[in-house]
């Protein structure tokens, strides 16, 4: 499992609120998107973590399935929901105790489809460490890879802030 | 989501092996993966078991340096509802019974 990254976001908290509103840099997150939405149609109808099923009849296997994709779907929809018109007008993103856990979750998923497309050819341990020449990467995976940091930036900052939220909701 | 839900209710005569072989504690372990954090690993052990921080970092430390964690130990019922929080939450999670018992 990687360590913590960091890419120069500049959170604001608002305690009382249990928010936080994250100012990005335009230039560097939009053209991260067209990979994120295609990433998230991706995952539209297929689970981004192998699912383990022993001893499971099939009734419940297409229960078990059906739940999790769709949980995905609502999770992949909430993080898309954050790049709307506020975002593209001033470069903000809020997350609060409603979108939190979602968003995470979301987050993980992204992170998942985009290591299992464009990042199959980094090792395990090169992935897990961060350390990889972003420079080095040829185009397709250098954005991916920005977005897998990009993600992993998101879910760390919403673990520093709203942990407690997530884990007592 | 109730998973007992979508099994038929058979009377103990007319049960099957494979339905026999789910009777007894089964445990649920958490395999490594490359791709999610620690931290957030740790949080989902948290929220889904009520782990306390050092008991939710113990079981992320043994998947993250053995591959993998026995993260709880049950009834078969119980135990595939902790899979699915687990798979819901993006960690590969699987199922197997504990010889043990």
């Amino acid at each position: 499992m990687p360590s913590p990254c960091r890419n120069g976001i500049s959170p604001q908290r608002s305690s009382r609120m249990k928010r936080i509103e994250v100012k990005l840099s335009l230039s560097v997150v939009a053209p991260l998107l067209d990979v994120i939405k295609s990433t998230v149609d991706d995952l539209g109808s297929s689970l981004a973590a192998f699912s383990h099923l022993h001893d499971v009849d099939e009734e419940l296997r297409a229960t078990w399935t059906d739940g999790l994709l769709a949980s995905q779907t609502g999770d992949c929809r909430t993080l898309l929901a954050l790049f709307d018109r506020e975002f593209f007008a001033n470069g903000v993103i809020a997350f609060d105790e409603s979108n939190a856990e979602a968003i995470v979750r979301a987050c993980a998923a992204v992170r998942l489809r985009l290591r299992e497309r464009y990042l199959k050819t980094l090792e395990d341990d090169v992935l897990e460490s961060g350390n990889v020449e972003i420079g080095s990467l040829p185009e397709p995976q250098r954005k991916a890879f920005m977005c897998y940091l990009f993600l992993a930036t998101i879910q760390e900052l919403i673990i520093q802030h709203l942990d407690s939220s997530i884990i007592e909701s | 989501m109730n998973f007992a839900q979508g099994k038929t209710a058979t009377t103990p005569s007319a049960r099957t092996e494979g339905e026999l072989a789910l009777q007894g504690l089964w445990r649920v372990v958490v395999l490594n993966d490359p791709v999610n954090l620690m931290s957030y690993v740790v949080m989902v052990f948290k929220k889904i078991f009520g782990f306390d921080e050092p008991t939710a970092r113990r079981h992320m430390l043994e998947v993250h340096e053995q591959g993998r964690s026995v993260v709880w130990i049950g009834l078969r019922e119980k135990a595939e509802a902790y899979a699915f929080s687990l798979q819901e939450w993006h960690l590969t999670a699987t199922l197997e019974p504990d010889e043990k018992n």
